[in-house]
């Protein structure tokens, strides 16, 4: 088995065989990186249960996952797929505002918590799912909900005081 | 001849301290001084850690939450390639070897160059 993944980036090497019949098709999602940086806690909040069932099926088969989890693999996919759809749907000027932050600013979350104060409460005004980063210390404000960003340096890190 | 004595009444005192005015303030205030600045600057530098371990956990988890719908993906397209390999083999040479001394999944280390490259 080779230790590198072979990739074939090419446009001529690529495979074309679709999958059979006998597969469920399911759309990929076909984000890039700031877009599904944005939404991964969403994704996270909603697609939890999911995500955690298709890790421990992938643990437990022991090297033929690949084969054998390709059912929870969609489910997978189609969770993720529905909270992006969802966002798009309804909150698509607040998500544009802060996936292009994260472009601008390398992709550190830090840099964009004025977008992302917006993001995060229109998602959770419409959507209902709310950032949630596990295993923060209680005792103090979570990162992403503090006023000043000691390491950012733009303006646009700063939230307004609620 | 007379033996030469220290003049009456003894020497006149030797002068070895230099008279010079002490400048500044006296030395356990600047000790006490560059004690304060170091302690400012090692709590704000303890905020700047604090504050960085929960962006990194921020970011972690960020991943996490990512990771099963990108590994999602990439294993669809390895299927669907072994299981393309698997088929032209059956098509070419009429049934199914057993290439690897495993049950498990191998990714497909090969690739099949299009008979008509176009472009």
């Amino acid at each position: 088995m080779a230790a590198r993944q072979p990739r074939f980036n090419q446009n001529v090497l690529i495979d074309t065989t679709p999958l059979p019949d006998s597969v469920p098709k399911v759309p990929e999602i076909g984000a890039s990186s700031a877009p599904l940086l944005s939404a991964s806690f969403f994704i996270g909040a909603r697609c939890g249960a999911y995500n955690d069932d298709y890790m421990k099926c992938k643990t437990e088969a022991h090297g033929k996952g690949e084969v054998e989890c390709m059912k929870e693999g969609r489910k997978v996919t189609r969770c993720a797929a529905s909270v992006l759809d969802d966002i798009n749907k309804n909150c698509l000027e607040e998500f544009r505002k802060h996936w292009q932050c994260l472009d601008n600013n390398n992709q550190q979350l830090w840099h964009c918590r004025r977008p992302e104060q917006l993001l995060n409460a229109c998602v959770f005004d419409k959507l209902k799912l709310e950032k949630m980063i596990p295993g923060a210390p209680e005792n103090e404000t979570p990162v992403h909900l503090r006023d000043r960003q000691i390491f950012s340096h733009n303006m646009s890190s700063y939230r307004k005081p609620e | 001849m007379a033996q030469d004595l220290p003049p009456s009444g003894g020497y006149e005192p030797v002068q070895y301290k230099r008279n010079l005015p002490a400048r500044g303030f006296r030395p356990s205030y600047y000790l006490f001084a560059m004690g304060l600045i170091c302690t400012y600057g090692l709590y704000k530098t303890g905020k700047g850690i604090r504050e960085q371990n929960e962006l990194a956990r921020e970011k972690m988890w960020a991943r996490i939450h990512l990771i099963p719908m990108l590994q999602a993906e990439e294993d669809r397209d390895l299927v669907r390639r072994t299981w393309a390999d698997k088929a032209r083999e059956k098509e070419l040479m009429g049934g199914e070897s057993k290439v690897y001394h495993s049950d498990r999944f191998v990714r497909p280390t090969y690739t099949i160059t299009p008979k008509n490259v176009t472009k």
